[in-house]
């Protein structure tokens, strides 16, 4: 007989959302997602704000990847003004959206050994992404909230000393991450607990409308980075990485991979960057159209839809999450699993709820 | 100065009452009286499970600190940490036990008592090491091997009151949970304790030790401490084999509704568990008190350490199973090893038998 | 198959629905379509190999009187994005739901029905997604008629 548990919102696992299952002794029939706990109107608040204030509030709308939203959020203002940054802004922007991926996915990858009782693979990510995170706020002044890449450039240039502890980190890292593939993807009971758990096939991951390193996991080659390049991401070389089997150890293993790839490109923009300017003046008003633009952030793929009317403040402001459009395929998944495999679903596709309720 | 009216004993009353008082401390004061409260009260009683406590919790929260690369317990006591489950203690005495609205009142507060009374229970009757005449034990029964597997049974039980009594779906869910994972992992614990009977031909632990005087039992029966060591990891529910209390990721199974001195409770019998699985492991399979040198206490204390630090170990360096990959490796995998130990112990012994 | 070509059929198979459609820089293109012609432009698109779909927007432009609608759908293999519109008025606004071409709308419909009021017949869920549960019916928070309050 059906009973339905609350896999609820005080729970010390379910991070904001509250996923109510209809369980038969073990086995979870369907689920039915309850989400809008930290829902704070974010496309409403773009109406009664000027462009440029709205930068930080779209950091906010994803905390663990905030500099790859707020690229996603400029570049479409960029696009509408018609105004482009100068090639030493566009580097910048590079590093900083790729130390930011790097810190999205070492939290994920902590919060998904978490599931299992793994913590000491929460607290080794954990460790190395306080690195990171000293690199980024040697970069922008902030840890986790950088307001760094803004309409027009950057606002700091690279600090004095930045580059050698850049290149000693990343080194570090490197062979680093090697420890973490040892210690969590060749576990045995790792494997057990994610091998085979929610199996994603390509047809329904591209139906179901999942991005990033999820929808590369089953098998799509796609990645905005070199599908749709923008900044500086077509003059550097970096690999796609796509699997085949579309199940969670799947796509852990995808974004581990990428870590790699991330520190690949940080370490060749630190090389290539010219000189020159950082910032460019930018008009006061955005002139009256619409623009559609994406990028890659660390969860998937992020869509900006900008309306522009003439005044100083966005006439309508859309944000298409890629965690919104994860959900999707986590309700998709959730039939007919037991019951210990909800956490690790969950956590697979790295949803992170913020950027749910925007 | 005001005369108070000081209440005296007539002097008959005292003369009457002085002989069975005195029969009384008499009593109270032989040996046999004595040496039973040292043992419930020093060792193998309250005063060792406390220490153990404090030096298990340490141990194992500074191992589980240096695998994560941090530092564990540092401020409270003499070397970096020792105190600390007297901190602990402290702070979970100063808590409110709540009880749930609608929750059995009389089975809910009982059965935290109960799964410390019972793991106090089965130390009452494991022989630790050899005085003259007999064995320092609580209570001596030639059969005290089987009378520790069925206090083992017992367990399951009181996880259901505890789960049921909480009115809660997730309590009630590990509770059905522990009973299906202690039940799968009794057959292997037995089958494996019965490899090691058959060859020393006796149900007593003290017997059993006392054979393996000249080779430890680990040696013929590697594959039975492999399936005991883990079975025993899995009743006495220690990650990796712990869905039970930390299911759901970490709502804590059946009891999960505890506060205070009760949660402080369940956490002390999980450590006197450990203490009587090392106990277990070591004189079945590791030769018990035996050793060269120092005092069979000693050895004994020694050997049970080193198991129990495999125990704690084994927390930080896996993932939990989920509950249907636990039942399926109790049943399908280790049931056979456990089967093919024993029938290996029957043959040694027969061909002993016949050989010599 | 890439935007041009879709374009092309577009204005060839849709001719009687369509209200415009034209490429708008490299890999986007737009088209828009009356309501009522707005499940076959999305089963047309679906076999020109559009089917990973990327947002669903809705617009509220009251000195037109209508609530724009916008899909916006993207092809893995063209790389390449298709914005599907159609304009609904704000008294009724109602249209099918574009759940049964591609799974993946569904939740981006409920939050459009949520925050600007547009009906989709059809979709099988339509309840509060977003927003508290005691929310009044009736206000859709998205729409130019409902102001923010400012903070003190």
């Amino acid at each position: 007989m059906p009973v339905r548990v609350a896999w609820g919102i005080q729970h010390p696992m379910s991070g904001h959302l509250t996923l109510y299952l209809d369980v038969d002794g073990d086995v979870v029939l369907n689920t039915e997602p309850d989400v809008g706990y930290t829902h704070r109107g974010l496309e409403k608040i773009a109406e009664y704000r000027t462009y440029l204030q709205y930068v930080p509030i779209i950091e906010r709308a994803c905390d663990f990847d905030s500099s790859n939203f707020a690229l996603g959020y400029v570049r479409a203002v960029e696009a509408l003004m018609g105004v482009e940054a100068p090639e030493r802004a566009k580097y910048l922007r590079v590093i900083a959206a790729e130390l930011s991926r790097i810190m999205s996915h070492l939290y994920a990858q902590a919060l998904l050994s978490m599931t299992g009782g793994f913590e000491t693979m929460t607290v080794w990510s954990a460790n190395d992404r306080e690195l990171i995170l000293d690199l980024l706020e040697m970069l922008t002044g902030a840890r986790v909230t950088h307001t760094y890449i803004v309409p027009g450039g950057v606002r700091w240039d690279l600090p004095k000393g930045f580059k050698e502890r850049a290149f000693e980190v990343l080194n570090y890292l490197e062979r680093r991450i090697w420890d973490y593939y040892k210690m969590l993807f060749q576990n045995r009971t790792f494997q057990d607990r994610t091998m085979g758990v929610g199996v994603l096939s390509k047809k329904e991951a591209v139906e179901l409308g999942v991005t990033g390193p999820s929808l590369r996991a089953s098998g799509v080659d796609f990645d905005v980075r070199r599908d749709d390049p923008y900044e500086a991401y077509d003059k550097l070389d970096f690999d796609v990485i796509v699997e085949k089997d579309g199940d969670s150890y799947t796509r852990a293993l995808v974004r581990f991979y990428e870590i790699a790839q991330s520190i690949r490109i940080i370490k060749q923009a630190l090389k290539d960057i010219p000189e020159g300017p950082i910032r460019v003046k930018v008009p006061p008003t955005l002139p009256k159209g619409e623009v559609y633009t994406r990028v890659e952030t660390g969860r998937g793929e992020l869509g900006i839809y900008l309306v522009g009317a003439g005044t100083n403040k966005p006439y309508r402001l859309k944000i298409s999450a890629p965690s919104f459009r994860n959900l999707a395929g986590l309700v998709y998944l959730c039939r007919d699993v037991p019951m210990g495999d909800i956490p690790v679903i969950y956590y697979s596709f790295d949803i992170l709820l913020l950027d749910v309720d925007r | 100065m005001i005369k108070l009216p000081i209440p005296t004993i007539p002097k008959e009353l005292v003369r009457f009452l002085i002989p069975p008082l005195d029969q009384l401390v008499k009593g109270l004061l032989s040996p046999e009286i004595m040496e039973l409260l040292i043992k419930v009260l020093v060792f193998p009683g309250f005063a060792f499970i406390m220490l153990y406590a404090m030096i298990a919790v340490w141990g194992e929260r500074k191992l589980h600190a240096r695998v994560h690369l941090r530092i564990g317990p540092y401020h409270v006591g003499p070397i970096f940490g020792l105190f600390q489950l007297i901190a602990d203690g402290i702070k979970l005495l100063g808590k409110e036990i709540i009880t749930p609205e609608n929750a059995h009142k009389v089975l809910y507060h009982l059965a935290p008592i109960l799964i410390m009374t019972l793991s106090m229970v089965v130390l009452a009757f494991i022989p630790f090491f050899p005085v003259d005449g007999g064995y320092w034990v609580i209570y001596y029964t030639p059969y005290n091997l089987l009378v520790i597997l069925a206090l083992f049974s017992l367990r399951p039980f009181i996880m259901i009151m505890a789960g049921w009594a909480s009115n809660n779906k997730y309590c009630t869910m590990g509770a059905m949970r522990a009973a299906y994972q202690l039940l799968a992992y009794e057959v292997p614990l037995m089958l494996s304790m019965a490899s090691v009977v058959i060859l020393a031909g006796s149900f007593d632990l003290a017997k059993i030790v006392e054979s393996q005087v000249g080779m430890w039992y680990i040696a013929p029966c590697f594959l039975g401490f492999i399936v005991f060591f883990v079975a025993m990891m899995a009743e006495i529910c220690r990650r990796p084999l712990d869905i039970i209390t930390a299911e759901q990721e970490i709502v804590f199974g059946p009891w999960t509704e505890y506060t205070g001195m009760e949660y402080g409770l369940i956490m002390m019998s999980e450590y006197v568990d450990v203490a009587i699985a090392s106990f277990l492991v070591t004189m079945l399979f590791l030769g018990g008190w035996h050793g060269p040198g120092l005092h069979p206490l000693a050895w004994l204390l020694i050997k049970m350490g080193v198991v129990s630090a495999f125990f704690f170990i084994g927390r930080s360096t896996w993932p939990r199973l989920r509950i249907d990959q636990l039942l399926d490796a109790g049943w399908r995998k280790l049931v056979p090893l456990a089967l093919v130990q024993v029938f290996a112990s029957m043959l040694m012994v027969y061909l002993l038998k016949v050989v010599f | 198959m890439n935007v041009d070509k879709v374009v092309e059929e577009v204005k060839a198979r849709l001719a009687d629905v369509l209200l415009e459609a034209k490429v708008e820089r490299k890999n986007y293109a737009h088209i828009k379509v009356k309501p009522e012609g707005l499940v076959r432009a999305a089963q047309l698109l679906k076999e020109c190999g559009y089917s990973h779909p990327a947002s669903v927007t809705g617009v509220d432009y009251p000195d037109r009187g209508e609530i724009e609608v916008i899909y916006h759908v993207e092809s893995i293999e063209d790389k390449a994005i298709v914005a599907l519109r159609t304009a609904v008025s704000r008294d009724n606004p109602s249209l099918p739901t574009l759940r049964d071409v591609w799974m993946g709308v569904h939740y981006h419909e409920r939050e459009t029905w949520e925050m600007l009021g547009v009906k989709f017949e059809g979709h099988p869920e339509l309840k509060r997604f977003l927003l508290q549960e005691d929310w009044e019916e009736g206000v859709y928070p998205l729409r130019k008629e409902f102001k923010l309050k400012p903070e003190s």
